[in-house]
Parts: structure tokens; sequence; C-alpha cells
């Protein structure tokens, strides 16, 4: 997936929504930020989760992280593989190290998200 | 001065020492062997256990620390029970010796208080013996509690004891209770490769730990791939072909070899003549003692488990002292505002004083320091990253009200926490001693600093 085909949250999560799904992951700088991950607490199926609130956690070996999600929607499907990978995140946050599908309303609005010229700028800003 | 003392665990064999040396012609009476649950069912057996359990986790990571093994591992529990086994003799052979030495003599067999002054000793043979004494410690203790419709049967419905003496490790193990003995079990046997289920009934597990320890727990849990199921009962069980299947209160039904019931003791008050001699007893049969352990009936006391207090070794240990120096005159009375609290699941959690919420009901002013083993190199070079201590303190004196740690070796460093809160030390304090590099030790003083924002390796907050 390409980082400029996606929408972002200011807690460093992207999503790619087609139709009335939304895929989501980290971003490159989460990843970076966090270091070597080790371990994912993923969501239940099923699990309804609100934009902004934590549906997750992300452990690095520096730190221990919420996740926070980037749109509301039902969890239909999880990446099993990062259960015993966790560290493909770190190798492919916007491909092989998606974290979750969710089932989101029609049409739903993304106006909070940034577009990735808009999350790059709120990088350089928050890094000084 | 003759005392005689009901009980040979960790509150009676201790207290009879104590007396032995304070010059008391001193007699225990117990009915199993010495050293009690503690030394042959709990403390010792199961670490054991965890001992072999943790090597296995270590050996799962041989090749990330640069040693290539190629060899299956795979578990022989009955050469772990065999090492349990001689571990307890040896010590049971320690207490009998130390007893000897001091003079006190064993007598086995079941004791009941026939008159305030006098114990009636019923051998397993059938004989029967009369001791008299000036005074009594009652140190009789606690054993499983059996849930109603649960009766133990060693095979498929076990206790903490039947868990020990397993001759396989189950396929599926459930485990009714999510309480520090549940727990720990857990950690044991999925270790050693079975599939566990915890069942609590009350939101949370370990809810005597502070609520981040008990949260961190289920995680580390997660991660191990142990279940847990809160604020859920066991409704039926029926006996299959394969084990047992359990119908849950949140609508799951598990099917299962074995379930460990682990809610509780009981306590050893009933049939050891209390009523006769006048003794007082509570709503869960435990015994009442005043400050100085002494019970209803003056001349007799009590200490452990059987008074229904802090149900740990070290408590009953340090109850028994306090009971033969106060028969001898000192009126002392124990301060339990500073019990260090260790439980060995993987990770290890321990904890002294008061957790936040108490604190905070006690209506304290409280702030809190908190700091990730992760932070630190040595739980790198060990590779045990997950855990962390957090501190709980008074506001206004900086006194440190409570310390509790969960991650490697948090048995061990907890016990800078107990010296802190028996010595009304401040969180300052801490932070100004020297804690030598690299240790886990770092992250108590870590926490300690973390209080003012001021923990050197902790990135500052935007």
């Amino acid at each position: 997936m390409h980082p400029e085909d996606l929408k972002y949250h200011r807690e460093h999560m992207w999503t790619k929504v087609s139709g009335n799904k939304a895929k989501i992951g980290i971003t490159d700088y989460a990843q970076d930020s966090l270091g070597d991950i080790v371990y994912i607490d993923l969501p239940e199926i099923d699990l309804d989760v609100e934009a902004n609130s934590e549906f997750g956690e992300i452990e690095s070996t520096k730190s221990t992280s919420s996740l926070i999600a980037p749109v509301s929607g039902r969890v239909i499907k999880v990446n099993e593989a990062l259960s015993e990978s966790p560290e493909i995140i770190n190798e492919d946050p916007y491909g092989k190290g998606w974290i979750a599908v969710l089932e989101i309303e029609d049409n739903l609005d993304l106006d909070d998200l940034m577009d990735y010229s808009e999350y790059t700028k709120y990088v350089e800003e928050e890094t000084g | 001065m003759k005392i005689s003392i009901l009980g040979a665990g960790p509150g009676g064999y201790v207290s009879a020492i104590r007396a032995a040396q304070f010059g008391a012609a001193v007699t225990v009476i117990e009915s199993d062997e010495v050293g009690g649950t503690c030394l042959n069912w709990g403390c010792i057996p199961t670490k054991v256990f965890t001992a072999s359990s943790e090597l296995i986790a270590k050996t799962k990571i041989l090749s990330d620390y640069g040693i290539e093994f190629h060899h299956d591992i795979s578990v022989n529990l009955a050469k772990i029970i065999e090492r349990k086994n001689r571990i307890v003799r040896t010590q049971v052979k320690g207490i009998r010796n130390l007893l000897k030495s001091w003079g006190i003599s064993l007598i086995k067999g079941r004791g009941t208080i026939t008159s305030p002054r006098e114990i009636t000793v019923l051998s397993g043979s059938g004989d029967s013996k009369k001791i008299s004494s000036d005074n009594i410690i009652i140190a009789t203790g606690s054993k499983p509690f059996e849930l109603p419709g649960y009766p133990f049967n060693g095979k498929t419905i076990l206790s903490s004891n039947d868990a020990l003496e397993l001759t396989e490790v189950p396929k599926q193990l459930v485990i009714i209770g999510g309480g520090i003995i549940g727990c720990e079990f857990a950690s044991i046997y999925r270790e050693l490769g079975a599939e566990v289920t915890i069942i609590e009934l009350l939101p949370e597990i370990i809810t005597t730990e502070d609520e981040s320890i008990s949260i961190q727990l289920q995680k580390e849990f997660k991660k191990r791939k142990i279940t847990v199921y809160t604020s859920t009962k066991v409704e039926t069980a029926a006996v299959t072909q394969s084990g047992l299947s359990l119908f849950l209160s949140n609508g799951k039904e598990i099917t299962t070899e074995k379930i460990l019931v682990a809610v509780g003791r009981s306590l050893n008050s009933t049939d050891i003549g209390l009523k006769d001699a006048g003794i007082k007893t509570g709503q869960q049969n435990e015994i009442i003692v005043d400050e100085f352990l002494e019970t209803a009936c003056p001349g007799i006391f009590a200490v452990g488990d059987v008074t229904g207090g802090i149900m740990l070794a070290h408590a009953a240990s340090r109850e028994g002292i306090i009971a033969a120096q106060n028969i001898f005159g000192a009126d002392e009375a124990i301060d339990y505002a500073a019990v260090p609290n260790v439980i060995f699941t993987m990770p290890e959690i321990a904890s002294v004083g008061m957790s936040e919420k108490k604190a905070l009901e006690s209506g304290l002013n409280v702030t809190t320091g908190f700091f990730q083993f992760r932070a630190l190199g040595k739980a790198h070079v060990i590779g045990e990253i997950e855990g962390f201590v957090k501190i709980v303190a008074e506001k206004k004196t900086d006194r440190i009200l409570g310390m509790h740690i969960i991650g490697a070796h948090a048995s061990d460093l907890i016990h800078e926490g107990a010296l802190a809160i028996t010595n009304n030390l401040t969180i300052k304090q801490i932070a100004e001693t020297i804690h030598a590099h690299p240790t886990l030790s770092e992250s108590i003083r870590e926490a300690s600093e973390d209080i003012f924002g001021r923990a050197i390796h902790k990135p500052k907050i935007q």
C-alpha cells in the first residue's frame, strides 16, 4: 500500500477505506519511534471500536503504548500473523503489518483525518 | 514454663523455637508432617514446579542467547515430583533437627484442647495421651476450600494439593478461582504444556493486588495464551468420556480433562476443642485474638491462617515469634502495614503496603510513581523486559505507603519497599540512595524519582 493513498490519525495510525471496510495499522513514524515491537494485543473479532479511543496495546522493547482507533467500526478481521511475529509491523507497517479490518458505516466522515502531506507536516512539527 | 503448640507449620514450629530459646519446655503436636502446608503442600512444592516451568520458558529462547540446542524438550512430571519430594524431605528433616536441638518434643497425633491447660493427643493407632501446660499456642492452619458440588476426587476435580501429585500434564486444565493459588498454578501448568483457562467470579484476577498489577498480569497471561474469564462462574458441569464439560455463565461451553478448584482455604478450627475452652470464633470459623494474639481464653494464643488474617507463611511465623514473646510478657503487637506479599506467577508479582485504591479510600492524599523494567539495560540483558514498579506515596509527607512490582525477581526486589514502609521512609530517601548499575533495583529508584517527574530513563512528557 502506498502511504500517499492512506488517511492518518494524530495518534500515528493509518487507515485505508474501501467501501464499508477500513483497514488500519500504525504509521512508519510510530514503528520507528517505538523500536523493536515484541507484542501486540490484538482486538477481538466483533469488538465495537470508537474513533479516538483505545482498542489494543502494542509493546516494544522500549515502551508500551495504546492503540487508538482512527475510525469507528466493528472489528471483522485481525492480522493473526502478528501474534507470532509482531516484528512484521517494523518491517512493513503499511503492508504485511496491518493490524485489523473494521466494518464501518457507509459514507463515514473522514474529515478529522489527515492526508499524507498533512501527516508528514504534523510529524515534522511534533519532532521539531 | 511449659508450652504446648498445636501444629508444626510456619506459625507453630517457629513459635516453638522462640519459646524454647526463652527457656520454656515445649511440646509440639502435629497430625501430619512438620512444616505444615507451606513446606509440604504450598510455598516450597509449588516453587519447585515454578523452577521447572521457568527453565522450560528459557529453553525456548536459547537460540536468541546464542546457544544452539538441537534436542527436543519434554516434561517428565514424575521427575519434577521426585525432585519436589526430595527438597521437601530435606527441609522437613531440617526442621525436625532444629526442634530437637532446642529440646522440643514433637508428638505425632491429633490434638484437642480438653481444658484451658490440657491437650489430649490421639495418635494414629488410637492411643490417647494428655499433655498439660501453662500456655497453649494454636497454629492449626488451613486446608483447600471445597466448592459445593465439586468435591475433590484427585482425578478430575483437583485441590491445590492434588495438583502437586499429578502423574501426567493434563491436556486441558480449568482453574476455578483467579486468586494467588489459581494464578500460580496457571503459570506452572501453562509452561508445562497444558491449555489453561481461569474462571474468576470477580471482575478481576488477584483482587488483593493493586489494580495496575492485576491488569498487567491479565495481559501477560493473554500473551502466554492462558484464557481468563472474569465476572464468570461455572453454571453446570457434566462428566464426559474425555473429562468434563463445563457450562459457564458467559454462555461459553468448555471441555477439560481436569478442574483445579482454587477458591480459597477453610480454616482448621473445628474439632480442636475451642468451644469448651471458651475460645471465640468468627463467621469464617477464624479464631478471634486480641492484638497480642491471645484468644478469649487467657493463656491460649493463636497464630497463622487459623486466625483468619493474612494467610502467608511469613506472617504466621512473625505471629508465632510475637505470641511466644508475649507469653514471656513482651506485650508486643504486630505491625501489619509492612507484610510483603509475593506471587510466583510468570512474571512474578510482589507488593507491600497499600494499593493506590486502598490509600485513597483511607482518605490519604496520594501520589504515585511508575517505572517500566524495559527502560533498564539489565532487563534487556536477562531478556525479561516485561514489568514495572509502582510506588504509592503520601503527597504531603512523601512517606511511602505502598510498593507494587510485577516482573522478573519482583519477590527479591520488594524488600526495599518493606524496609521503607517499616521505617517510615520517604520517596526522597529512596531516590537519594545510590542503586547499583546494572540491576533491576534501579527501577525502584527511578519510580521514586518519577513521583517528582524526574525519572532519568523516562522521556519527557510532551
